[in-house]
């Protein structure tokens, strides 16, 4: 059923939309608050630890941005479930996680000069970031290329899948390799955290404020896509009635 | 404090900052040229019956506006 006959239902989610937003903002106002003049400086980075209050939920909104995009790829896939908006959700995921895996790269980057004296060292956990980077550049890159909506639609999904299994790889290579990069603060699999009180508070306000920042863009891409579609849907239309018009005048 | 602290900030902030109003102002454009576009009767679009999952995020709007 079409939302376009339920005008009370689209104020709802469009001004629940706006809510995300402004909670988001909220929270990552208070995250940069917080992190950059409430919290202490670390006993053996000093301030440098402010930058880690940005840079982990960097990287975990990118995983978590990659993994909705393998999830709606999978439903797509399925045939049971396929649907153009999982291809739209999994696109729109996708790019936002790609914005999100640019920044983890630059914040580390800004991070490791003073740290490691570098702005880059071929480290395991860099380059497979960079890597997934690259990846999913290549799946935003398939999607634009023309052709049937579903053949395209299919490929890109696969890609994306393909593209997934780089995610675990990253995560894991401190573990897996020799690493510069320090372990997880905050580690997925054992809960074991490295921060406490008031930085670990800040941490995961972090790790709220961006997820949310995530979930508000993903929505706006989404029906950006959906726009698109629709706009290149009714301009063949359009096209097309002209050309039935021309021919029966002519 | 020291530089790089700041800059991490400003780049974080100033990337998703620009981002999200691009997004915006894009989805804003789109929606006009829908709007201003002359339309057939040839029923529902392809998108129109495509509405039925995640109905708040593709939710359609009656005019050109912002959330």
């Amino acid at each position: 059923m079409s939302t376009a006959s339920h005008p009370a239902r689209t104020d709802r989610a469009t001004l629940a939309l706006r809510g995300l937003g402004a909670v988001a903002l909220a929270g990552v106002a208070a995250t940069v608050w917080l992190g950059l003049f409430v919290t202490p400086p670390d006993e053996f980075m000093g301030n440098l630890v402010r930058l880690l209050y940005v840079h982990p939920p960097m990287a975990w909104v990118a995983f978590l941005a990659y993994g909705m995009a393998g999830l709606a790829s999978v439903f797509y896939l399925w045939p049971r479930t396929r649907a153009e908006r999982f291809d739209r959700l999994a696109g729109a995921s996708a790019e936002v996680g790609v914005v999100f895996t640019g920044l983890t790269l630059v914040s580390g980057s800004i991070w490791g000069r003073p740290t490691w004296g570098a702005w880059w060292v071929w480290d395991p956990l860099l380059t497979t970031t960079a890597l997934l980077f690259v990846l999913y550049l290549g799946y935003l890159a398939l999607r634009r290329v023309p052709g049937d909506f579903h053949a395209r639609a299919r490929r890109s999904a696969i890609a994306a899948l393909v593209a997934f299994v780089d995610v675990p790889i990253v995560y894991f290579s401190v573990d897996w390799w020799r690493s510069l990069h320090q372990a997880p603060t905050i580690n997925l699999i054992t809960h074991k955290t490295y921060v406490h009180g008031s930085m670990a508070w800040t941490l995961l306000l972090g790790f709220v404020s961006f997820t949310l920042v995530y979930i508000w863009l993903v929505a706006h891409r989404y029906r950006l896509a959906k726009l698109q579609d629709r706009e290149e849907t009714e301009g063949l239309e359009v096209a097309l009635a002209e050309r039935r018009a021309e021919a029966v005048a002519g | 404090m020291n530089g790089y602290v700041e800059a991490g900030y400003v780049v974080i902030l100033g990337t998703l900052g620009t981002y999200a109003v691009t997004l915006v102002a894009r989805e804003r454009a789109t929606r006009r040229r829908i709007d201003g576009a002359p339309t057939t009767a040839q029923g529902p679009s392809r998108e129109a019956a495509d509405t039925s999952a995640l109905p708040q995020l593709g939710a359609e709007e009656p005019g050109p506006r912002l959330s």
